[in-house]
């Protein structure tokens, strides 16, 4: 018997190595029958939306696979390289940097398609019983930043960033230093409240990246700006049992929980759907798919995918009952006719 | 001389001494507060246990049932373009999909429950009726009630508390009887979804069981046998020790660090597939192995050389001492090391991070080379849903993740007192 039992795992272990040597053999060229998608996860709910009835629409197609790695971990798996290895779609929660588009031309990626999906918004937000603060974004840059004007930030209340407001302890619960919102938080609300108060910065900007990074988007880490994790419900959860904190998520979250939490206006906009779409509130970024137009014709279904993307963005579809907000209609059109007419990025209009 | 007798021979002990009274008394005190220590040591343990399983299943039961609509349909008038001959065939799936079953369902539930009764269903509730026609084509024919979930809305308001609109229609729709709420077998034959209405955790479930077994498959032979080989083989010199430190150590690695492992060296330079069960159940092998190592070769020490002894003295060849007496006798010891390792793999998430399984995908794996996730990564996954129908679904989850797990110990109850002797 103990003999049959050694015999058996020393067959079954040869199987599985078995299966890794030809893996290894046919795992990067060729082709796949099934789509790959990486990057941000803002975008990760709308792609898995799409995937969902792409699955459900076209029947006897294999499920794609969608991970949410953040928009700078996908950049790098998604410019490896062209092939069955590497992914077919990033999703983006900012636009390609020219850098991440010169690694892509280096692996042999060759054209992209950059098509805009919709608009996302970062929210301020307090509980329902909370002060009813509005805030401006010199307000929030005074309240956040590491360091004003050379020297560290010392306010404790809202009163000794701006006299008109409550006398309640600064508490902002937001996300960590590795998210995407951070990034947008950062290039959104800090940069423009700092050069509003600094007007002498905005040059520094375009000259000295990391200085001005340094003065204008360092976050504080006093106390006063709580680091809540990835999870964003754990910050709608810090909000209801503390009316004096404000907090800093997607907008779809803010969207989900309205019984629960109040917008927090931002320069006199409240963030609603219509003022993100109109690109009037502070906190609003574009979301982007980036796609390989080499792997249009390879990968079966992914055409189609793309136009069911295209179908479900408008107002009134799938992804805004979900909390993406459209985006005007003429890039929804020019997208559209991306997709259609799979015109590849200039990079020459990159940042 | 009376002064060194009194040294050397000690007065007899006085029991009614009032200060021999006292040391009783305080040696009796620390042994009844040592007890009551340990008995609240125990008692604490367990409330926690209480604790957390009281809020898991509070929390978790209500994912296991599911809000259900009754929703008539007129498939006879219904404007669907369905050759019901063709439903028999294997071109079913592409008959169904033509149609425009969705279309259909909606305005089923508008005319059965006015201008907003679509809104009442889940996203999915036509995949119930396509489900339906499937299995019974003659439906076609007629008319029928079909049972379809309810929009996570007023699910939420069926089972807890919902917005007060929602509880008013979830009051009309239990005064028509058009409502019941019933095993959501659903859930546990389903995959991922991102509508909580339609998820499932068979998917992940069965990532998992793909992961544990390549785990198992990889970690158990390797482990024991370098315990085997250490143990009975090795000479004790400087190289056997540094192997043993090394072992010590690898046992205490953080488990994120396996993973960072694996990604090189599985996904970038093997090139296996991202995603894969295969790979994770490698990784995690590496991060089990030294711990079925170290168990087995105490396991192994604690068998007596007595046996051995007697083996050798009979005739037997070491390896047949090894594989007749020791082995069998280490058995017990070395099955509870295994599946502790085990244990802590099938809650690991850190190191799947880093190989990627984490995506969302809507179909179970069809093997061990398909992409696939794990339980607690869906766990992880679903807590940070901005949907709030998935909170009971987290913890019907965990729930999940617990039953698999005390299976697991079972069984390897079970197999060590098969295989345990005293002597």
């Amino acid at each position: 018997m103990h003999r049959m039992i050694a015999i058996t795992a020393a067959s079954m272990l040869a199987a599985v190595l078995g299966g890794c040597t030809d893996q290894a053999g046919g795992g990067g060229a060729g082709s796949r029958d099934q789509i790959k998608v990486v990057g941000s996860s803002t975008v990760f709910p709308f792609t898995t939306i799409v995937a969902e009835q792409f699955v459900e629409k076209t029947p006897g197609v294999k499920s794609p696979v969608i991970e949410s790695t953040g928009t700078g971990g996908g950049m790098k798996l998604f410019c490896g390289g062209v092939g069955a290895a590497h992914p077919d779609i990033e999703d983006a929660s900012r636009r390609i940097k020219s850098s991440e588009y010169a690694t892509c031309k280096a692996n042999g990626v060759g054209d992209i398609l950059e098509v805009q999906v919709g608009l996302d918004g970062i929210a301020f937000a307090e509980a329902k019983n909370g002060p009813g603060m509005q805030l401006t974004t010199t307000d929030l840059f005074k309240a956040m930043a590491a360091t004003i004007d050379g020297k560290p930030n010392t306010a404790k209340t809202w009163q000794d960033v701006n006299p008109a407001l409550p006398t309640t302890p600064i508490q902002i619960y937001g996300p960590p230093a590795t998210s995407g919102t951070r990034d947008a938080l950062a290039e959104l609300i800090l940069a423009r409240g700092c050069e509003a108060l600094m007007p002498d910065l905005a040059d520094l900007r375009e000259k000295n990246p990391a200085d001005f990074a340094q003065k204008c988007t360092r976050i504080r880490e006093d106390g006063a700006y709580i680091d809540a994790g990835e999870n964003d419900n754990l910050i709608v959860q810090k909000l209801q049992s503390n009316a004096n904190a404000i907090g800093i998520f997607g907008y779809s979250y803010l969207e989900e929980n309205k019984d629960k939490l109040n917008g927090i206006s931002v320069n006199g906009t409240e963030p609603t759907y219509e003022t993100i779409s109109q690109n009037r509130y502070p906190g609003s970024r574009p979301l982007y798919l980036y796609v390989k137009k080499a792997h249009l014709g390879a990968i079966r279904g992914l055409r189609e995918f793309l136009k069911l993307y295209v179908a479900s963005w408008n107002p009134g579809g799938p992804l805004v009952a979900k909390g993406l907000i459209a985006s005007p209609e003429d890039v929804r059109k020019k997208a559209a006719s991306v997709v259609s007419w799979e015109t590849p990025l200039d990079p020459k209009t990159l940042p | 001389m009376t002064e060194r007798a009194s040294i050397g021979t000690p007065a007899p002990t006085d029991w009614r001494d009032a200060a021999h009274q006292r040391r009783m008394a305080k040696r009796y005190g620390a042994e009844r507060r040592f007890r009551w220590l340990g008995l609240g040591a125990v008692l604490m343990s367990a409330g926690f246990l209480v604790v957390l399983l009281v809020s898991m299943l509070s929390a978790g039961v209500s994912g296991f049932v599911q809000t259900q609509i009754a929703l008539p349909i007129d498939f006879a008038h219904s404007r669907l373009t369905i050759d019901p001959a063709k439903l028999r065939g294997p071109g079913a799936d592409l008959a169904l999909a033509a149609a425009d079953l969705g279309g259909a369902t909606d305005a089923a539930a508008i005319a059965a429950y006015g201008p907003e009764g679509d809104a009442l269903l889940s996203d999915g509730a036509w995949t119930r009726v396509r489900d339906q026609l499937k299995a019974d084509p003659s439906l076609l024919h007629r008319r029928a009630t079909v049972w379809v979930p309810a929009a996570d809305r007023i699910d939420i308001a069926a089972k807890r508390e919902g917005a007060p609109a929602d509880e008013a229609i979830v009051a009309k729709l239990n005064a028509a009887h058009a409502l019941k709420t019933s095993f959501n077998s659903f859930f546990l034959t389903s995959s991922d979804s991102t509508d909580p209405t339609m998820v499932g955790i068979w998917g992940a479930l069965k990532g998992s069981l793909l992961t544990m077994f390549v785990t198992l498959l990889i970690a158990f032979p390797v482990g024991v046998l370098s315990a085997l080989y250490l143990e009975e083989y090795a000479p004790h010199n400087r190289w056997t020790d540094l192997i043993e430190v090394s072992i010590n150590n690898l046992a205490a690695v953080p488990s994120i660090i396996f993973g960072l492992l694996g990604l090189a060296v599985f996904l970038n330079t093997f090139h296996l597939q991202r995603s894969a069960a295969i790979v994770g159940g490698l990784t995690l092998a590496l991060m089990t192995m030294p711990v079925i190592v170290i168990a087995s070769r105490n396991a192994i020490k604690a068998v007596p050389p007595s046996i051995r002894d007697a083996a050798f003295g009979i005739g037997a060849s070491p390896v047949q001492v090894v594989f007749h007496h020791v082995l069998p006798l280490a058995m017990p010891g070395i099955l509870t090391g295994t599946i502790i390792g085990m244990a802590r793999a099938l809650g690991e998430t850190a190191p799947l991070l880093m190989i990627g399984m984490r995506a969302f995908i809507t179909a179970p794996p069809g093997g061990l080379r398909d992409p696939a996730t794990v339980l607690p990564v869906q766990i992880f996954l679903w807590s940070d849903q901005v949907n709030r129908g998935f909170v009971e679904k987290t913890s019907a989850a965990i729930l999940v993740l617990l039953v698999f797990l005390l299976a697991m110990n079972g069984v390897a109850i079970y197999l060590r007192n098969r295989f345990e002797t005293r002597w």
